[in-house]
């Protein structure tokens, strides 16, 4: 395997600091609240690398929450495409699964151009979990601790070093300028690499098979009765919806300033909400929150599967940490499982 | 359907108003000139968009086999419509599409075929109803049910003769009888069993608000018509067209991608149009 190298921990800064002369360096730092946040990185030795998931999610730099479309005026539109490069650091396995997933859904036939000129400006670099928090559940469905595709580079902690896998051009380039800060793996890096991994896998506390949740609904075996006891405690303020690393939905609207100028942008939008179908002559196709809630949970463990063969739900544990009601959907896969 | 518009998915381009005709007090027909390479089907929209006030989907009510514009028939109801409905002649409107899919017209070739329009939905079954007649030979009977709730608020009255005429067998009808009114009174769904088309074999075409979809819908069903003729087209609260912003998507369907033409089939299998 060529596109394996091993860092130094002691070389990191250096090499992250030489990267960031070319694009703006993102990465975990710990908010005033507490919170693990991504964001720009004045000073490297901020990073917090060994942390739980971040609250958002690093969707955030492709799907902002609140994105400038189009300034217009009476001279005209101008498109506000994002084209500034960035390199996100820390980003966790789960996060990765998410984008490739994110990429289907934006790319495609129906190209969404804002996404993808952020997506094209964009390297992600991960870190294999070596500590999965209480609430993840990825290992169960493949898309963490750590991965074989969709990363530019992958970093896997082994005490003293990382071993760094390329698995892209992007990655590979951001190496090899700094080939002398890199080695060439050995036996013994392997070795460590293969028991982090062994002992990152056991420490999972959550076993959950949401196939099995998705086959007992397709055989008709979930009551309505059970989801209106799931509707009866959500309190409708979206949080799974804004922290889930898959979720897309957004309205758009117009700010309009003087002089007929002012700005066309788009901002997250979550289907929790009562007015999210609201149409003319005050028509709610989903006004009862059992249809909501059915919609959002049927849409993540059926229709993503049928539509990419994944499912809509990459195991992060967000949902879990920020559901005020506990109907995040480790707890009800756990039930109907 | 694929994305011809390199610039950028969600740009509108302009369209300029040529005509704007006052179709009753809170409905106007907009008529737009066509944009280079834009060909569309009936039952396919546009999201009609004025800058400052927002994006609606609008449907297409022309057909562009016969009609040399595009035109939108626009009423009055929220934010983007009212600002829409202060645009006069040499006024843009900025489009995006078409979008969606169309009627699967080519089906009920040799079958009998209902329209069903209830109020402003005659508006996407015009585009069609005016297809039939262009290409009259190759369909059997052909009947139309139109109803309004007031005499006044009966869309494009002059051409609904014109259509009888063309050998449709028209149904108007209001909901409350009153005086000034010669044609029939009642709902929509109270006139379907007096219809002389071949409800087995035939091929229904239905639109209208919600309650009255549902109700034709099932009432055609009960009358013998298979679920998969039975087609309607639905509304759904949309801001992008393009299967992205998830306001009109229902059990694994996008109205704007997959829609908004459905089958009773369809529409059964994935909940819409439930309300």
């Amino acid at each position: 395997m060529k596109d394996e190298f091993v860092l130094s921990k002691t070389n990191l800064p250096y090499w992250l600091r030489q990267l960031r002369k070319k694009a703006d360096l993102i990465g975990p730092l710990r908010s005033l609240n507490g919170d693990i946040i991504f964001s720009s990185i004045v000073n490297i030795h901020e990073m917090i690398l060994d942390c739980p998931a971040s609250i958002p999610s690093p969707k955030e730099f492709l799907f902002p929450q609140k994105e400038e479309m189009y300034k217009f005026s009476q001279k005209g539109v101008n498109t506000l495409n994002d084209n500034g490069k960035r390199i996100i650091f820390g980003v966790r396995s789960c996060d990765i699964s998410a984008i490739a997933l994110l990429d289907r859904f934006y790319g495609g036939l129906l190209e969404d151009d804002f996404y993808m000129s952020r997506r094209r400006n964009t390297c992600f670099i991960s870190i294999a979990c070596n500590n999965p928090d209480p609430t993840c559940f990825c290992s169960g469905l493949g898309t963490g601790p750590a991965l074989k595709t969709g990363f530019d580079l992958q970093f896997t902690d082994l005490g003293d070093r990382y071993l760094v896998q390329a698995g892209s051009r992007e990655g590979l380039r951001m190496i090899n300028g700094f080939m002398h800060l890199f080695l060439l793996p050995e036996k013994a890096d392997r070795d460590d690499q293969y028991e982090v991994l062994l002992s990152s896998q056991s420490i999972f506390e959550k076993r959950i098979t949401l196939e099995n949740v998705r086959q007992k609904i397709l055989a008709g075996k979930v009551p309505d009765s059970f989801w209106e006891s799931v509707a009866s405690r959500c309190f409708e303020c979206g949080g799974c919806v804004y922290e889930c690393p898959l979720c897309t939905c957004f309205n758009v609207i117009d700010w309009k300033e003087k002089d007929n100028k002012g700005t066309r942008m788009r901002l997250w939008d979550t289907c929790m909400f009562k007015g999210f179908t609201k149409m003319a002559g005050n028509v709610l196709p989903a006004g009862k929150k059992i249809m909501r809630t059915k919609r959002w949970y049927f849409h993540k463990l059926l229709y993503y599967p049928e539509q990419f063969g994944r499912f809509g739900c990459v195991g992060c544990g967000r949902c879990t940490i920020t559901c005020p009601g506990r109907i995040d959907i480790a707890t009800i896969a756990n039930k109907l499982d | 359907m694929k994305n011809k518009n390199k610039k950028g998915l969600y740009l509108p381009v302009d369209a300029k108003i040529n005509d704007v005709i006052d179709l009753t007090p809170d409905v106007k027909l907009y008529k737009l000139r066509k944009p280079q390479s834009f060909f569309y089907s009936p039952g396919q929209f546009v999201m009609a968009s004025i800058w400052g006030a927002g994006e609606v989907p609008i449907s297409i009510t022309s057909t562009s086999e016969i009609h040399q514009d595009i035109e939108l028939c626009i009423r009055k109801a929220g934010f983007v419509t009212s600002a829409l409905h202060r645009l006069n002649p040499g006024d843009s409107i900025g489009i995006r599409g078409p979008l969606g899919n169309r009627f699967p017209f080519e089906d009920a070739y040799g079958k009998d075929v209902l329209f069903i329009a209830g109020g402003i939905g005659i508006a996407p079954l015009r585009s069609l109803i005016n297809l039939v007649i262009e290409k009259r030979k190759n369909f059997g009977k052909i009947a139309l049910i139109y109803g309004s709730k007031t005499p006044t608020e009966v869309l494009f009255m002059p051409e609904t003769q014109n259509w009888k005429e063309n050998g449709i067998d028209l149904t108007l009808t209001i909901d409350v009888e009153c005086k000034e009114w010669e044609c029939s009174f009642g709902l929509v769904t109270e006139h379907i069993n007096r219809q002389s088309i071949s409800f087995e074999s035939g091929y229904a075409f239905i639109c209208g608000p919600h309650v009255m979809i549902n109700a034709a819908m099932h009432d055609l069903s009960l009358l013998g018509m298979p679920a998969e003729n039975i087609i309607t087209t639905i509304e759904a609260h949309m801001k992008c067209g393009v299967g992205k912003c998830g306001h009109c998507y229902s059990d694994g369907r996008y109205v704007c991608t997959d829609g908004p033409v459905f089958s009773y089939a369809e529409i059964r299998e994935f909940g819409m149009a439930s309300p």
